[in-house]
């Protein structure tokens, strides 16, 4: 089920989701219209541009918010022109799991778009790897990123993108061991409370990203 | 009893005190009674001309009495003065000695009642009785013996003969001494108290008046000390009614303040050079018993040396003096055009200052917005009132301009409308101490203000204007640039992916076809190709894209927009090129200019600290204080910003001047620190 004002991008979407063996059951121009849609027949995954009308401002997290509140199962996708760092710790604080944030240009690597929308269905979270790049790079007064090892920042980025230990093994070819010792080592370095859940280490580690 | 219109008493006033004075001066020349026969002319003749242009004015009246009064008394006394004795010259000259205590008592009492024709306060008239009682006395006791016959040559002697005269010579000087000298004191205790308390243009043509006891006091005070007799200021005392004339009806064409500012200032210059010259040739000729040439030279030489800065300062204690802490409607306007002319931050603050200056008030607020829904946007002293007033409110019965005419307004202020071509655009209000009322001056010279401060309103508010249209255009182009070009690309980008995928399936499956069947290794590597080329155009496009992307947020940060100050700062603090303090206390949405200003000035701050600083750190602040939204970017490097023309700086001055912002630019070897604080009410 897809909701973005723009038409041209939408039906280009919808056309390339069913392509890659999705079952677009809806298409809808604003938030309010997905809503009501995803109430009467509930998907596995919404796709969301998150400016839409009648403001343009974030009428997209407001759309997914009341979709979580109908339907919890829901997996919410949410897609824009821009990634904010202040959208993304919106999502992972009010939404527990089950949802995505990617910038729009991400939509053209199709196998990636296909993974992370299969995730989100799955009840993970999903952060555009801009966003975590742009955190990892940011400069800061003695940096405590300076303490981890390059292959632990590589792991960190990945936690923050969302990825379980599972995928961040088969992404960096390292053994699942490898990388649970990884993060264990992380979170003693940087002293942060691991979450029992992949969503809320994702939290955890966006807050201290942006710390 | 019948009253006697004011058109026939006046010309009958006028032609008795003309045949009297005539009849007197035609009697011959007395110095010793032309003062009477001045004051007659003069209290008549302005008495009368003030009833011409004003028959309702009670004072005038009382002049004419007087006039009349003095004038009966001059022509009795020339008549006893004349030798030799005319007919009668007894009786006649005795009327015009007894009654000049009753004359001073009617002197008194009109100038007293000057400039209303009332007393200032009921509690004056005990006053008045005791004077009439003493006059009465002293009156009846020269009428019955020849005690004042002493001070006035007549010709003829008393016409009475009673016993006691001894008696009543020594009890008369007694009386004399107290009732002579209270007649004076009376009066002019009387006007000191009424200057005092005195507003607006009673105040103004009191000053008139007490300018003109002024000067005859110095005359009379000349005469007695150089030459030993009251009369040359007995002769100066006819300026008081001409200058009281004057001040009931010229006191608006004529401003007498510089008159009695140059008065005090020459005064106290001659004062003092006299003091010095004094001080040099009699005592240090004394002491080193010396004389003649050299120390006249030296005192020259000394009064020379100090007078310059001596006059200064005597002038500025005599602006003092005459101004209180109030600058003249010139000084006045020459300084707000320099705040025009000068940096433009804080306009209006200077505005409100000057006015206050000009006005002696307590409070100046200046107003923006339509008559019925006025904002208070700036205020001397600091602190503007937060509450939106209308025009009726602040200025009722406009345009009277709450002076005295429609009753005093509660807090002894007043407010003029500021317009610009023809439209109200705000309003500006004086408050003054409670008591105090408009001069018609000062009201002309705030509606001078007024008017400028119109062209400053809608200079300001025009400039206002430009960066908010410069805004929303960029604010538009970066939704155009969002919904548009962003989008197609986003889109091309997603089916040439689209087509990259296809193409590389396409190749893989001919591969497998290729190994069991004849088909070409060409077609096979054609499809890779294709493949290969449509990934890299995506590549590409999505490079495009992001840069894009960066353009349009250079534009205007949609998160500014959406999110607010707090989101957009902490976006700049992200993509800084150093590390950022970021501090950030704004817990509410401020104005769209507002809200870009800071973002622009941090922006830019921020962008020099990395770019020219060599800075290690730099800090960030943004808290919302009383005066507004208080931003600082600073940073530890190597200083030298300065807002030279065409520079980013120079356009943040630009623009916060629009928001009534100054940027402070602090740039040293220990760092810059740039600092405004936005008004955002």
């Amino acid at each position: 089920m897809l909701a973005d004002d723009a038409i041209l991008f939408r039906e280009g979407l919808a056309r390339i989701l069913t392509d890659m063996g999705f079952d677009v059951i809806g298409q809808y121009g604003d938030g309010d219209a997905l809503v009501r849609a995803a109430r009467a027949d509930p998907p596995d995954v919404a796709v969301l541009d998150l400016r839409m009308p009648p403001g343009f401002a974030d009428e997209g997290i407001e759309a997914a918010r009341a979709i979580r509140a109908a339907t919890p199962a829901v997996g919410l996708m949410l897609l824009s022109q821009y990634v904010e760092i202040h959208h993304a710790l919106r999502l992972a604080t009010e939404f527990d799991g089950g949802v995505g944030y990617l910038l729009k240009d991400r939509v053209s690597d199709l196998h990636v778009l296909g993974a992370e929308l299969r995730r989100v269905a799955g009840g993970g979270t999903v952060i555009d790897p801009d966003l975590v790049v742009r955190l990892v790079a940011r400069r800061r007064e003695d940096d405590p990123l300076g303490r981890l090892t390059d292959r632990e920042r590589a792991v960190l980025a990945l936690m923050a993108r969302g990825h379980s230990n599972t995928a961040i093994a088969s992404d960096l070819f390292l053994s699942v061991k490898t990388v649970e010792a990884h993060v264990t080592s992380i979170f003693v370095k940087l002293d942060l409370t691991p979450g029992d859940r992949d969503h809320r280490r994702v939290l955890a580690v966006l807050r201290f990203l942006r710390a | 009893m019948v009253r006697i219109p004011p058109r026939v008493i006046g010309p009958a006033g006028g032609l008795t005190v003309t045949v009297l004075v005539a009849g007197g001066f035609a009697l011959g020349l007395r110095l010793d009674n032309l003062h009477n026969g001045l004051l007659a002319v003069a209290f008549t003749a302005v008495g009368l001309y003030v009833v011409r242009q004003r028959p309702d004015n009670r004072e005038a009246w009382l002049f004419v009495a007087t006039g009349i009064a003095q004038a009966a008394m001059f022509a009795a006394r020339q008549y006893g003065l004349h030798t030799p004795a005319l007919p009668a010259a007894s009786w006649i000259g005795w009327l015009g000695v007894w009654p000049l205590p009753l004359v001073f008592v009617l002197i008194a009492v009109t100038l007293m009642s000057f400039p209303t024709g009332r007393l200032p306060a009921p509690s004056w008239r005990v006053v008045v009785v005791m004077l009439a009682v003493l006059g009465v006395a002293l009156a009846l006791m020269s009428a019955l013996w020849p005690v004042e016959y002493e001070r006035v040559p007549l010709a003829a002697p008393h016409p009475l003969d009673l016993p006691g005269a001894d008696t009543a010579a020594a009890v008369h000087r007694v009386a004399m001494a107290i009732g002579y000298p209270a007649f004076q004191l009376a009066w002019v205790v009387c006007a000191i108290a009424r200057l005092v308390r005195a507003e607006g243009d009673e105040s103004r043509q009191l000053r008139w008046f007490v300018l003109a006891m002024a000067m005859t006091g110095v005359v009379m005070g000349v005469g007695l000390i150089g030459w030993g007799t009251p009369r040359p200021g007995l002769l100066a005392v006819p300026l008081v009614p001409v200058a009281a004339g004057a001040a009931v009806l010229r006191y608006r064409l004529y401003d007498v303040d510089p008159i009695i500012r140059a008065t005090l200032v020459w005064g106290a210059m001659a004062a003092v050079v006299t003091l010095g010259y004094a001080v040099v040739v009699v005592a240090v000729g004394n002491l080193i018993g010396g004389s003649g040439t050299l120390l006249e030279l030296l005192a020259t030489a000394l009064v020379a040396v100090v007078f310059g800065p001596l006059r200064g300062r005597a002038q500025r204690v005599a602006d003092r003096v005459v101004y209180g802490r109030r600058a003249s409607p010139y000084e006045l306007l020459s300084r707000l055009s320099a705040q025009l002319t000068g940096p433009s931050s804080g306009l209006l603050d200077g505005l409100c200052a000057t006015v206050a200056d000009g006005t002696g008030a307590r409070q100046v607020v200046l107003w923006t917005g339509p008559p019925d829904g006025l904002r208070a946007v700036s205020a001397w002293p600091a602190g503007c009132p937060p509450e939106v007033r209308t025009l009726d409110e602040l200025a009722p019965g406009e345009p009277s301009l709450g002076g005295r005419s429609g009753g005093r307004p509660a807090l002894g202020g007043c407010a003029v409308p500021v317009t610009y071509a023809g439209r109200t655009i705000g309003a500006l209000a004086v408050t003054t101490g409670t008591r105090r009322s408009w001069t018609s001056q000062e009201r002309g010279l705030l509606a001078d203000l007024a008017a400028q401060a119109g062209l400053v309103l809608e200079l300001r508010a025009s400039a206002q204007r430009l960066v908010a249209a410069g805004d929303e255009a960029r604010r538009r182009l970066e939704r155009d640039l969002h919904d548009g070009a962003q989008q197609r690309l986003v889109t091309v980008a997603m089916e040439l992916g689209a087509l990259a995928r296809s193409a590389a399936g396409a190749a893989a499956s001919a591969e497998r076809v290729a190994e069991g069947a004849a088909i070409s290794a060409g077609r096979v590597e054609g499809a890779a190709v294709f493949a290969e080329r449509a990934e890299a155009a995506r590549q590409q496009l999505l490079q495009a894209t992001a840069e894009l992307r960066e353009t349009a947020r250079g534009l205007h940060p949609a998160v500014l927009t959406q999110d607010g100050l707090q989101a957009a700062l902490g976006y700049l603090a992200d993509r800084s090129a150093l590390p950022v303090r970021l501090r950030v206390d704004v817990d509410r949405r401020l104005a769209p200019a507002v809200e870009a200003t800071a973002y622009f000035v941090v922006s830019e701050g921020l962008t020099n600290a990395a770019k020219h600083a060599r800075a290690q750190v730099t800090t960030v602040t943004a808290e919302l204080t009383e005066q507004g939204l208080a931003l600082e970017v600073g940073d530890d490097g190597v200083g030298g910003a300065r807002p030279q023309p065409g520079s980013g700086l120079e356009g943040l001055t630009d623009r916060l001047a629009a928001l009534d912002a100054r940027l402070l630019v602090d740039s040293g070897p220990a760092g810059t620190r740039l600092r405004t604080v936005i008004p955002c009410g």
